[in-house]
């Protein structure tokens, strides 16, 4: 039994409406962003910053609790 | 602070981990004890619904847990958490849409696409709905579950707490459409409830719609197996033209020609075939069967499917079967 011609060109038509679907949060989510000013990406770098300071072996003990 | 966020991700992470058997379970209890299945759970059915419940867990859990410890950080690396910053209502819509939209399609494939519809047949073959029936799935397609990967691999890029809630969530709409409890009746029969029921019917999976997509009947103004592929959201089948809204349940579900396929064959065809001669899972069966007509099927059900109506060509071809789900 073959697929139907009518429902392979719906497949390929709703297919082609999903990409936009699927990109559509991201897409809202980075307009907000722009909207707002907020750069939350930018926070998460500085927080790996500070924690690298901390765990950089320049202790006395030399990183080390032992 | 901290230790509070870590108390409230232990309860979310265990909620993940037994919520869904426990919903199962609850409302399954709930569905025996007002006899909701009617006398309609025959030893064969007993045995598949068992099966597929159970040993998929075995082969599915493994494979995932090897793609997200081995696979995911072969092929990504560096990128683990990369994403976390993303606030969590953002990370919530990106996997909401991502995961149930890709379930459509896996869906939706598996009834428009001929040589699809037979690792499919399982969950349809039921001839009633309920929790016995919510996890009735041939190992294959359980295993090939796309949006389970596509998930995975967000959640390992740093949505993992966002990709939990949505999983909750799911879960429940899911487990409580395929239920047989019509909790969705008041919002139909009290008019004052209409404007909800018309923005709830539309947005996610309700009994009504479900039971429709699991009818044995199609195009009666009722069932619907052609269409209402949703599985959280129904919003997909509204955009897509694939929807049907009737707010009525079907007299009759599961396929019209269905003859009880041993549940080794349901859980694991191609690898092992029925012995059920005709049957889309036999050795040399159709890729798929017509149904039969919907007056025989009236009497297939009064007589049990050990005596099916012989498919004669006097009998009416309704419709193919495979746009059955």
């Amino acid at each position: 039994m073959k697929l139907e011609t009518t429902t392979k060109q719906q497949i390929v038509r709703n297919a082609f409406l999903s990409l936009f679907i699927y990109v559509l949060p991201i897409a809202l989510m980075f307009l907000t962003f722009y909207i707002t000013g907020q750069r939350p990406w930018e926070k998460k770098n500085a927080k790996k910053e500070n924690v690298r300071s901390i765990t950089t072996k320049n202790t006395a003990n030399n990183g080390s609790n032992d | 602070m901290e230790a509070t966020i870590e108390f409230f991700k232990k309860i979310v992470d265990n909620l993940n981990g037994f919520g869904f058997p426990f919903l199962v379970f609850f409302i399954g209890v709930l569905e025996f004890s007002f006899g909701l299945y009617k006398g309609k759970w025959p030893k064969n059915e007993r045995w598949v619904d068992i099966a597929c419940f159970t040993l998929p867990r075995l082969i599915i859990q493994p494979a995932i847990a090897y793609y997200s410890l081995h696979f995911l950080p072969y092929i990504f690396g560096d990128f683990k958490n990369v994403f976390s910053w993303v606030p969590f209502f953002w990370g919530f819509a990106i996997i909401a849409v991502a995961d149930d939209l890709t379930q459509y399609w896996y869906h939706r494939l598996h009834h428009q696409i001929p040589w699809l519809w037979r690792f499919h047949r399982t969950h349809h073959s039921a001839s009633y709905m309920g929790m016995a029936m919510a996890s009735r799935q041939n190992a294959i397609y359980t295993l090939f579950f796309s949006q389970i990967y596509l998930t995975a691999a967000l959640v390992y890029l740093g949505l993992g707490i966002p990709a939990i809630a949505v999983r909750i969530i799911k879960s429940t709409i899911t487990t409580l459409a395929h239920s047989s409890i019509p909790w969705d009746k008041p919002f139909y029969k009290y008019k004052i409830l209409h404007p909800i029921a018309w923005v709830l019917e539309r947005f996610i999976s309700t009994p009504a719609t479900h039971h429709a997509h699991h009818a044995a009947t199609t195009d009666d103004g009722v069932g619907y197996y052609k269409g209402n592929f949703g599985n959280m959201f129904f919003l997909w089948d509204i955009i897509f033209g694939t929807a049907l809204i009737s707010r009525q349940y079907p007299k009759a579900y599961g396929i019209s020609h269905y003859e009880g396929d041993s549940w080794y064959s349901q859980l694991l065809w191609p690898l092992f075939k029925s012995n059920v001669e005709g049957s889309e899972l036999a050795a040399d069966g159709p890729v798929v069967r017509v149904d039969i007509d919907k007056h025989q099927l009236a009497a297939t059900a009064a007589s049990g499917y050990k005596n099916p109506p012989v498919l004669t060509p006097e009998l009416t071809v309704v419709q193919s079967s495979y746009s059955n789900n």
